[in-house]
């Protein structure tokens, strides 16, 4: 057999259940039963490997949905989109989209949310350094151009309104965190996530903040994200916004 | 071809492959490991603090990167975009060594099964491996170390032997040898073959760095079976067989490979002290 055969055999029998190929048994050199012994040797350690990748980077879902209900529901993403690259601290992604169209889990709606939250937390810890825009540099922008001016979001920044509570959500699972119980599910929530000074942080801003925000991600200028700022928070203040988001690092200038 | 051979910086001590919980023992206080190697891939990410504190730390040691990801062994040809990171990485770091292994992890369709997977020792394979190699050498400018595998099952059809296969890979490709001295103690009580005869027919002059690791014992109902899991200490018959190595290739970089059941530093410090014994065996008896 060629070896692109033998390779493409190999990747269905280690990926997916099914019935057993015959024809790559056959190339073993053991007898049965030990060639199926040994080849499954080969499906634990994929299994495995790409489990523990898929638990690392949503133990917050894992909790919520209990571990044995996650490793199944986790091993049919594996069968059905395993990674496509060698790098895993990009495997997951899919994980969220996968989740939402999961029937066995339609009952938990906003369990596809809090998997984008945890999703956005790995990728913030691996997204692109750049110095953040501290307080000190803005203000030496004179004053007749801070209207014109325009802001970015740092490469690790993630903004997402949620129709659930899904930062509550995540915090209960914290040492410290709020009780589970206590969260009302019908909220709905607002979660920024970002990087700074080698930490993944996160918080939940209201709505005007979050119009600035999502105003910066566009690069618009200054004053026509404020404008819609105020349209979502007409008690919008800006200088308070503005400066805690300066000293957590969130900014930058756009490229 | 012009390849850069650093292989004189990696000095001929024992070393430890660096993995994130360690990582702020190292930035707190100097560890006692002579050099420190990588898997390349934990670090392909544009940043971040991983990254950050890799670039801190290689000013202080000697590094090695070991890459887990390029499958050598594919029959559809390299992933060019996992070398240009690789090189990127590599330009970045200027590692001592760069390995990787005789094995497939990246199916032709292109999915990666994270595993590396056996080959069978055939013509076929071998032109396809030692083309990657050659072309792997070429698009990092530097010169590959190869790790023979650790493997639960052999192929009926076979042109070669593991030692075999890895001898003419040498010669074809020029690359060196990373000589697993757990993997070749694992893979002959897999296939029920004696560890030092494979290791007689085996490129030793070629060995640019060794690995040792811990195995596990798995009982199953057609025999036992030892599995490559790196989660322990190393077990006793693999130290003897790292002191036979060393007798006959003399004093080379010796690893320390943990990557299961991660323990404190200390605890794989001492296994990298008591692999400096060794090595400093070797050096008393040559010297």
């Amino acid at each position: 057999m060629r070896l692109a055969e033998l390779q493409t055999r190999m990747r269905q029998a280690l990926l997916t259940g099914g019935s057993p190929d015959l024809e790559l048994l056959a190339l073993l050199a053991d007898p049965p039963p030990q060639r199926e012994r040994r080849l499954a040797v080969y499906r634990n350690n994929v299994r495995h490997a790409l489990l523990s990748v898929l638990d690392a980077a949503f133990p917050v879902v894992r909790a919520l949905i209990g571990a044995d209900c996650f490793s199944a529901t986790a091993l049919v993403l594996i069968a059905q989109r395993p990674p496509r690259a060698p790098a895993l601290y990009a495997y997951g992604g899919e994980l969220p989209g996968f989740l939402a169209d999961f029937a066995p889990l339609a009952e938990l709606p906003w369990l596809a949310d809090v998997a984008r939250l945890e999703w956005a937390r790995n990728a913030a810890l691996f997204a692109a350094d750049r110095e953040p825009l501290g307080p000190d540099r803005l203000a030496t922008v004179p004053a007749a151009g801070l209207p014109g001016l325009r802001l970015g979001l740092h490469p690790s920044a993630w903004l997402h309104e949620s129709p659930w509570p899904i930062h509550a959500i995540w915090d209960a699972h914290q040492p410290g965190g709020g009780a589970l119980e206590a969260v009302d599910l019908a909220r709905a929530e607002i979660v920024l996530v970002w990087r700074h000074g080698g930490a993944v942080r996160q918080r939940s801003p209201g709505p005007g903040e979050s119009a600035l925000l999502a105003a910066f991600a566009l690069e618009c200028p200054l004053a026509e994200a404020v404008e819609m700022a105020a349209a979502r928070d007409p008690d919008f203040d800006l200088s308070a916004v503005l400066a805690r988001l300066l000293a957590d690092g969130v900014l930058t200038y756009p490229n | 071809m012009s390849l850069a051979h650093n292989r004189a910086a990696i000095p001929a001590q024992a070393g430890i492959g660096l993995r994130h919980p360690h990582l702020p023992a190292f930035l707190a206080a100097p560890q006692p490991a002579a050099w420190l190697e990588i898997h390349s891939e934990n670090y392909l990410a544009p940043g971040g603090p991983r990254l950050a504190a890799l670039e801190r730390l290689r000013g202080d040691y000697p590094l090695s990167c070991h890459g887990v990801g390029l499958s050598l062994g594919s029959a559809e040809g390299l992933d060019e975009a996992h070398l240009a990171r690789l090189r990127a990485l590599y330009d970045r770091l200027e590692p001592e060594l760069v390995s990787e292994h005789l094995a497939w992890s990246t199916a032709p369709d292109g999915t990666f099964l994270a595993d590396l997977l056996p080959l069978p020792y055939t013509d076929e394979a071998l032109d396809t491996v030692a083309a990657h190699v050659g072309r792997a050498q070429e698009a990092l400018g530097r010169r590959l170390l190869v790790e023979n595998p650790s493997t639960y099952l052999r192929f009926r059809e076979a042109d070669w032997d593991e030692a075999g296969f890895l001898n003419e890979l040498v010669r074809r490709t020029g690359c060196g040898l990373l000589l697993d001295v757990n993997n070749l103690y694992v893979s002959a009580a897999n296939g029920g073959d004696d560890p030092l005869a494979a290791l007689e027919r085996l490129p030793l002059a070629a060995v640019g760095e060794i690995h040792i690791a811990g195995h596990a014992r798995v009982a199953t109902p057609v025999g036992e079976l030892l599995i490559d899991d790196h989660g322990s200490t190393v077990a006793e018959p693999v130290w003897t067989l790292l002191r036979t190595v060393l007798a006959r290739t003399g004093p080379r970089p010796v690893l320390v490979e943990w990557d299961t059941n991660i323990p404190e530093l200390p605890v794989l410090l001492a296994e990298a002290a008591r692999a400096e014994f060794h090595l400093r065996e070797v050096d008393d008896a040559v010297g």
